[in-house]
């Protein structure tokens, strides 16, 4: 009896400690879909704490035309059925944008977020979120991931190969490393294979390493029967750093051309010296490099989480700022233009931008309604001799104007 | 050939660690009569506090002795606290509680440190393979085989030539013939224990060495089961050959499997083959068979 | 403890009220406040929140049910559950989403309602397939072949090879408005709330007689003791593989439920960590009984929803919680299921049982 009638109390001092989450109609709610848990938590706690500094500094320059944003964030654990609870759950809360993250969930939630009109800004550059016919409201800074890989592949051919013995004796030879269960891992593939044959590439079969992968010895073995002159990987760097190390250990004897998620300033401390000559996609610059707006991030950085040393701090910071500002422009726009809602973000906002400078590093963004890709080439940097170089910013626009136009869009 | 060869190989050093981290696992079964599914997580805080020790400045092996001897009191402490109260609860339920410790570790771990892979840094063992004849060999999995091999035998001589270790081959033989040799049976549990989490604390380590530290050590843990099963619940030899031939199985399909099922089979084949096994010599090797005729 | 205490006064006149579910009118005044309160009282009066949290117990009741069937009435221990839950889940989904079903059909909304009943099956019948080694293996060797069950299906088939299925992805995406259900769209938390509640009473109902029949006591005979059973002309392989077969169904049958509450479905829907909570949730409400069941659900459901109510509010002096929640949770379930099952063995339907008791032989309690 005594057990149940404290569990009767519990009960009822639990419902009287319920908040509710509410808004003041001067605050714009934006919500958050982060992962700081999971199995891209090596790159998605950095961005997750960059994302809140950069919406902190924004309330501190007065916000949206004096209306504070209100951020609230959740952690999914790169689960897809925990990013659809804490969807629903900022649906409830009426947010007016979402920050995203993962490709998988990004995707998936893609058609609800089109019917709910609720515009998804996210860490995913996925080009199949590029299509504005099928996802009208996801939107994301930076190059999208094919854009990334092409350019790379595209890099790695222009500079590298023509210092190989073997050039113009052969056709290189190309490979892809990644996760095939993985979405995010995946996106580009099909892309970057199109654009090894367009260049005139032999191409060997995929290798499947998994993203918590700590041993990949027998895929690289698999590899070395191919003996392929550049391989592609498309994990994030845990996993990267593991296959680098192995592919040392064995003798693969490969150039790396690495996604931009598996490419920061983590993986020379987790690959020594296998990380050397790696090259990778940076769709904006490294954190602390001398570039417009880069002392505002470092500042924030400092100012709002001191306890975590400059020197952990990545690029990833840096991106979330990026993906934070564009929000904040398309909201300011909107707003002058009275129309702040879901829709009114999309045409009256972000669709506006032509050209937008961010500074960081990235590439001018422009939006419109065919074309939800910011960007139209990438900037390839190496790691060589302790620090990033650039190799090429390839600008794939300009070389393939006709295919870009009409081919390449939304894969 | 080659290939098939240095699979093997590989497959056998590996296999020397599960061996150790299954022979903790019959320990226990055999003691207790517990089928204690958190050894995953008992592996994966042995590594990390292994880890830790070594980043506070310890020599490595000093580090795994630390490690043996925080094992020591963990395995006592959730013994006392948490298995105490279960003497004569129904098989499930005591289960189910291992099942809650794996998960309340696995919290924990994750917790404390986070999911980031972690390396020893430095590096213990040198990055280059030793090469045998013609065979390439990662001194990682070469050193941790041996190191492995040697707490097998101190193990099998604690319980063959010490008297605690008679002990606990006679409570384990018998419970009630044990007790009233006068053997306390609370320390022999409390003893399973501990060394189920010294073993499975050292080969965590171990398996930390190769490539890295992070949850995906835990999941080495289930592994221990197809292992017990081919070798017999309750034979530690059987625990032994058990572990080595799982790890055999798991590198001989991974270099010639993967190539047809995308996503790789490296996990799931010794479960399968465990399931298949099951059909058809359910005792495992060397289990004790139970005989039911009706 | 599933004999009805019939007070003094109440008598039967005839079979059929002997037999009856309801016995006494307090008992149909009880059940009818209780169908009142799921059907009118929740989804209408209570704020959309909680309508989803009640849609969350609904549906981990309904695959506790199932586990409950195999675990507490035939005594075959499953730690694999979640992946027949799967098969109903993407069975029900590939019906929906790529059979081209005829408009006809479209129109009247009957898709759904088809897949469900289609789901079931195919789950009951993956079930009976890895159920087979019951007929030669028992106790833990069983529990090993459904966790193989668990691992095979959703690591491997579903991840690798189903969720590939149309290209692009982990995930099969299913916006508001993919569903009907005859004429209703099921688009928010009201009206999957209500397909959840007719869905387990049914379950319940189908249990409960099921229980109360032929096959249900073969079931407990074996549960208790299987040899003897056998000796007694029960034929145990076959009831074994039915219970197999029903638990399955229940399973399918939640799994198609399920898709109906999520904007998009993938294989971590159904992790290892599912069937565990499925398990834990039966010994925490009490082994052996569907109150057993639908208590463990309310139980954990609630738990859990305390314990993010409690975390939020701290989280801003701790901010470390936030970001780590999903650890916090994994170590409180743990230590939920240590504590139950240290200190309440027999469940919550125990206490439930003590309780009433209590009041039906009030004043003396002894």
């Amino acid at each position: 009896m005594k057990k149940n009638l404290l569990f009767v109390c519990i009960l009822v001092v639990a419902l009287g400690l319920m908040l509710k989450q509410g808004f003041c109609s001067q605050e714009i709610p934006i919500g958050g879909i982060m992962d700081t848990t999971g199995a891209t938590s090596d790159v998605g706690k950095d961005y997750a704490l960059g994302m809140e500094e950069a919406f902190k500094w924004i309330n501190e320059q007065g916000g949206v035309n004096g209306k504070k944003i209100k951020y609230v964030w959740f952690d999914y654990g790169y689960r897809i059925p925990e990013a659809i609870t804490k969807y629903k759950l900022l649906k409830r809360m009426n947010v007016l944008a979402i920050m995203g993250w993962g490709t998988g969930d990004t995707e998936a939630l893609s058609p609800t977020v089109n019917v709910d009109k609720i515009p998804y800004i996210s860490a995913s550059y996925s080009a199949h979120l590029t299509d504005p016919k099928k996802a009208r409201y996801n939107l994301f800074f930076s190059s999208d991931y094919s854009t990334n890989a092409r350019a790379a592949l595209t890099a790695w051919f222009d500079k590298v190969w023509p210092t190989k013995p073997d050039y113009k004796k052969r056709k290189p030879r190309f490979a892809c490393v990644y996760m095939f269960a993985s979405p995010y891992c995946s996106a580009p593939i099909k892309a970057i294979k199109d654009h090894a044959a367009l260049l005139g590439f032999d191409i060997g079969p995929d290798q499947d390493v998994s993203l918590f992968a700590l041993d990949a010895k027998s895929q690289i073995m698999a590899l070395k029967e191919f003996k392929p002159d550049v391989v592609w990987h498309g994990n994030t760097t845990m996993s990267v750093s593991a296959t680098l190390r192995d592919a040392l250990a064995l003798g693969l004897g490969a150039d790396w051309i690495i996604n931009n998620w598996g490419f920061d300033e983590n993986l020379p401390k987790l690959a020594a010296e296998a990380a050397e000559g790696a090259m990778g996609a940076t769709p904006c610059a490294f954190f602390g490099q001398q570039v417009k707006n880069m002392d505002i991030v470092v500042e924030a950085a400092k100012k709002y989480n001191p306890g975590i040393p400059l020197e952990k701090r990545l690029i990833r910071t840096v991106q979330a700022w990026a993906d934070a500002l564009i929000t904040w422009e398309a909201l300011k726009r909107a707003d002058k233009a009275g129309d702040l809602t879901g829709p009114g973000i999309m045409t009256k906002g972000f669709e506006t931008l032509r050209n937008f400078e961010i500074g960081l590093g990235a590439a001018p963004v422009t939006f419109t309604e065919t074309d939800h890709r910011p960007a139209t080439g990438c900037l390839i940097q190496q790691w060589k001799g302790g620090k990033f170089q650039e190799v090429e910013r390839v600008d794939l626009k300009a070389r393939w104007p006709d295919k870009w136009e009409k081919e390449w869009l939304g894969w | 050939m080659e290939l098939f060869l240095m699979s093997l190989v590989n497959g056998i050093l590996v296999g020397g660690i599960y061996a150790l981290v299954a022979l903790g696992w019959v320990l226990i079964y055999k003691c207790s009569g517990v089928l204690n599914l958190a050894m995953g997580e008992l592996t994966l805080v042995g590594a990390y506090v292994t880890l830790t020790f070594y980043e506070m400045g310890l020599p490595f092996f000093a580090a795994v002795l630390c490690t043996l001897a925080v094992g020591i009191i963990l395995g006592i402490l959730v013994e006392r606290v948490f298995l105490d109260k279960l003497i004569g609860e129904p098989v499930l339920t005591v289960i189910m509680v291992t099942v809650g410790i794996s998960f309340f570790f696995r919290g924990l771990v994750e917790f404390i440190w986070g999911t980031d892979t972690r390396v020893f840094e430095p590096p213990i063992f040198p990055i280059e393979p030793i090469s045998i004849g013609f065979l390439k060999m990662s001194p990682v999995y070469l050193w941790s085989f041996i190191l492995a091999i040697v707490l097998l035998l101190v193990f099998v001589g604690f319980f063959k030539y010490t008297r605690w270790g008679l002990a606990m081959q006679a409570t384990a033989d018998d419970e009630t013939a044990a007790l009233s040799l006068g053997i306390s049976a609370r320390f022999v549990y409390a003893a399973a224990w501990s060394i189920a989490f010294m073993s499975a604390g050292v080969g965590g380590a171990l398996l930390g060495n190769i490539n890295g530290i992070n949850i995906s050590v835990g999941y080495l843990g289930l592994l221990v089961l197809p292992a017990v099963v081919l070798g017999g619940l309750n034979s530690i030899p059987g625990a032994i050959v058990g572990g080595i031939v799982i790890g055999v199985l798991q590198n001989l399909s991974g270099t010639y499997l993967d190539k047809y099922f995308p996503g790789g089979v490296k996990d799931i084949v010794p479960f399968v083959f465990m399931a298949i096994f099951l059909l058809f010599k359910p005792y495992g090797l060397w289990g004790w068979e139970k005989i039911e005729r009706v | 403890m599933s004999t009805v205490w019939l007070p003094c006064g109440t008598y039967h006149q005839s079979y059929e009220q002997d037999q009856g579910w309801w016995q006494t009118t307090f008992i149909r005044f009880k059940m009818i406040l209780l169908l009142l309160c799921i059907f009118v009282f929740i989804p209408l009066f209570l704020p959309s929140y909680f309508v989803g949290v009640a849609t969350m117990v609904g549906y981990t009741a309904m695959g506790a049910l199932g586990v409950q069937l195999l675990i507490g009435y035939a005594g075959l221990v499953t730690l694999g559950h979640a992946a027949f839950i799967a098969v109903g889940a993407y069975t029900a989904t590939l019906l929906v989403l790529q059979v081209p079903w005829p408009q006809w059909m479209l129109d009247l909304g009957l898709a759904y309602p088809i897949s469900i009943v289609v789901a079931g099956i195919v789950g009951g019948i993956w079930c009976v397939l890895f159920g087979l080694p019951s007929a030669k293996v028992k106790g833990f060797y069983l529990i090993l072949t459904t966790m193989a069950a668990q691992f095979v299906t959703v690591d491997f088939i579903l991840t690798q090879y189903i969720s590939q299925i149309g290209g692009r992805g982990q995930a099969f995406s299913l916006p508001p408005g993919t569903i009907k259900v005859g004429p209703i769209v099921i688009d928010s938390e009201r009206e999957v709330y209500y397909l959840m509640a007719v869905l387990t009473t049914l379950m319940v109902m189908a249990l409960a007689n099921l229980l109360r029949s032929k096959v249900g006591r073969a079931w407990v005979a074996i549960r208790d003791n299987d040899i003897a059973a056998e000796t007694m002309g029960i034929n145990i392989v076959w009831y074994k593989l039915l219970a197999f077969f029903v638990a399955g169904l229940f399973g399918g049958v939640a799994g198609a439920f399920w898709i109906s509450n999520t904007a998009a479905l993938s294989p971590e829907h159904f992790p290892w960590f599912w069937s565990l909570w499925l398990v834990g949730v039966i010994l925490i409400g009490g082994i052996g009984s569907i109150h057993g069941a639908i208590f463990g659900s309310m139980f954990m459901v609630i738990v859990m929803e305390l314990l993010q109510w409690v975390v939020i509010p701290l989280s801003t002096y701790y901010p470390k919680l936030l970001v780590d929640f999903a650890y916090i949770k994994d170590s409180a379930f743990g230590l939920a299921i240590i504590a139950f099952l240290i200190y309440e063995p027999n469940g919550l339907a125990y206490r439930w049982w003590q309780i009433k008791n209590y009041f039906n032989l009030w004043p003396f309690s002894y």
